[in-house]
């Protein structure tokens, strides 16, 4: 299958096509950020080439009719609650993948009831946990009821994670330190934890991401005071202008310096294994 | 003798104790925040709704305006009709690409790197991205410019934003990465030699492909199907910002409902829309044993 040409060069191309189409959206609207401003809308032809929409968001720019992205406060909203939901979810899914390493009655009904959370749709969780909020009469908070909301999606993917990763580890190496007489708590440090800590970092990594662009959960779980994503959804019922293309390519050059902080610690990690590796074969 | 049998005991009941301990935090917090919500949401359909608050008197006229309105109910319809369309079309383009990255990419590092390019845009804000599409495929949008430069057509094409289409459209762009990745992973799984030994006895690619990758790689495309539907049959800012409010979805009509503090018919339809997710999920399920192929 693997060697016919004229299929090898077609699906190529089809490919090709499929990475032009993922990013298509993505170059219009980095181009459109340039756009001059105040007089310039989100759309072509480009009047002329500016950063005037970047300016616009920090509030470099002279007061015009356009209003400034309300994203202030609502972005420490959001990197706060997406700190809080990491921790949170990494937690919980390290504890109960931990239990799932011996066998117990009911395993089945706690692993579809964990991984429900990131199937049942963000729109009917925000409701569900809306109406809870609303019969008990606790007022709704992004710290709150969004928070809970959150990790509800959150901590199935850290615990699919943590599970991957304990069905890989050899649990001889704990037995072996604890049968040479280091305390539970040293052997976590020293033995469980390095072990396990690539997957603690990726169950992070996914549950800080979700977490900072979450939006159905939110929508009806937030209260007054907004989160990032809703505060761009507000602008999407009044006129968009470029200064959200402008903001997108910002956010997307952010999520680029997360990925990079992740990938050079799972560098450092891998670096650190490979070394104790190579002086275990010395000794 | 019973002594040995009394410390095995106590070991016993210690390590349940253990599990038990460490079960609890995740499996409350899912029944409190997850569980508890949907019942309430179910409760709360038959409440009785009043102009601005709903009072626990228990009724079942939110169903019957439901399943009486051409709107809902139209909805409902709609929701079907939008997710069957993304869910062809993300196999359609999916199946492919992951056919291309899972067989045809032998080197593991190229693959990666492929399949990490097919990830990036996910690291722009959802809603931007789906904002994007409207300067893509508005009536001067870049799609309509460069068709004109091509002479393909003459006159910008209007129907493209703001219709059925462009909802379709950017639904596909936005979920059919999670099609590409299961069906890639189960094909870079399938063993080589298989297919050599198959192409020795004489197969050609059609058949190798219908009797050893194609059924290979089904748990990839049901798993693909399930995270594609479900997102999909959730969804209300994409077509709300893509069909100028002409596309509503149930996720819309929830959306409108509670904008509106009809809380009550809000949950009637959150309830239709989980019954209509798990026939589809149950549905999936049945054609491939997932438990059994992972």
């Amino acid at each position: 299958m693997g060697n016919n040409p004229a299929l090898r060069w077609a699906l190529m191309a089809f490919t090709g096509l499929f990475i032009a189409y993922l990013y298509g959206p993505f170059v219009v609207l980095t181009i459109i950020s340039f756009q001059a401003g105040p007089e310039g809308g989100p759309q072509f032809p480009i009047i002329e080439w500016s950063v005037y929409w970047y300016k616009h968001i920090f509030g470099l720019t002279p007061p015009s009719r356009i209003a400034p992205l309300p994203i202030g406060e609502a972005m420490v909203r959001s990197l706060t609650l997406a700190f809080a939901t990491m921790v949170t979810s990494t937690v919980l899914g390290t504890l109960t993948a931990q239990a799932f390493r011996r066998r117990f009655k009911g395993s089945g009904f706690v692993f579809y009831l964990v991984v429900l959370g990131m199937i049942v749709p963000g729109v009917l969780v925000g409701l569900g946990i809306a109406l809870v909020a609303n019969n008990l009469g606790i007022p709704r908070a992004w710290w709150g009821t969004s928070f809970v909301a959150h990790v509800v999606y959150t901590f199935p993917f850290a615990f699919l994670v943590m599970l991957a990763i304990f069905n890989r580890f050899d649990k001889s190496v704990e037995e072996a330190a604890w049968s040479l007489g280091v305390s539970p708590m040293t052997t976590f440090r020293r033995i469980t934890f390095p072990l396990i800590f690539p997957g603690v970092l990726s169950a992070m990594l996914f549950a800080f991401t979700l977490s900072y662009d979450e939006f159905p959960r939110t929508l009806f779980a937030a209260g007054a005071d907004l989160t990032l994503p809703l505060a761009i959804y507000g602008t999407f019922s009044v006129e968009i202008h470029p200064n959200i293309f402008a903001f997108g390519v910002l956010t997307t050059l952010f999520s680029f310096g997360i990925l990079t902080v992740y990938g050079v610690l799972m560098g450092m990690t891998v670096r650190r294994a490979k070394k104790m590796a190579i002086q275990e074969d010395i000794a | 003798m019973t002594n040995s049998s009394d410390i095995a005991k106590e070991e016993d009941r210690r390590t349940k104790r253990i599990t038990l301990a460490l079960l609890t935090p995740g499996t409350l917090w899912m029944l409190l925040f997850l569980i508890v919500p949907m019942l309430m949401m179910v409760y709360v359909s038959f409440w009785t709704q009043t102009t601005f608050t709903i009072v626990p008197t228990l009724t079942l006229k939110s169903w019957i305006t439901f399943f009486s309105s051409d709107t809902y109910f139209g909805a409902l319809l709609t929701t079907g009709r939008i997710w069957l369309t993304v869910l062809f079309l993300t196999i359609i383009i999916g199946y492919p690409v992951a056919l291309f990255i899972g067989l045809f990419i032998k080197n593991k590092t190229i693959q990666t790197v492929v399949l990490v390019l097919c990830v990036i845009p996910f690291w722009t804000s959802f809603l931007i991205r789906v904002l994007a599409w409207r300067p893509m495929l508005g009536k001067e949008g870049a799609v309509n410019i460069v068709l004109e430069k091509i002479g393909l057509i003459t006159h910008p094409i209007e129907m493209l934003l703001f219709t059925e289409f462009s909802v379709v459209i950017g639904m596909t762009q936005i979920y059919v990465v999670f099609m590409v990745g299961p069906i890639a992973f189960m094909l870079a799984r399938i063993d080589q030699s298989l297919i050599e030994a198959a192409r020795d006895l004489g197969a050609n690619t059609w058949r190798i492909f219908r009797t050893i990758i194609l059924p290979l790689s089904m748990p990839g495309v049901v798993v693909g199907a399930i995270f594609v539907s479900v997102m999909v049959l959730g969804e209300f800012a994409t077509s709300g910002a893509l069909s100028g409010r002409k596309v509503n979805l149930l996720g819309n009509i929830i959306v409108t409902q509670v904008g509106s503090l009809k809380w009550a018919f809000a949950a009637v339809v959150g309830v239709i829309l989980t019954a209509v997710m798990a026939v589809v999920v149950a549905g999936l399920l049945r054609i491939v044993d997932l438990r059994k192929e992972l």
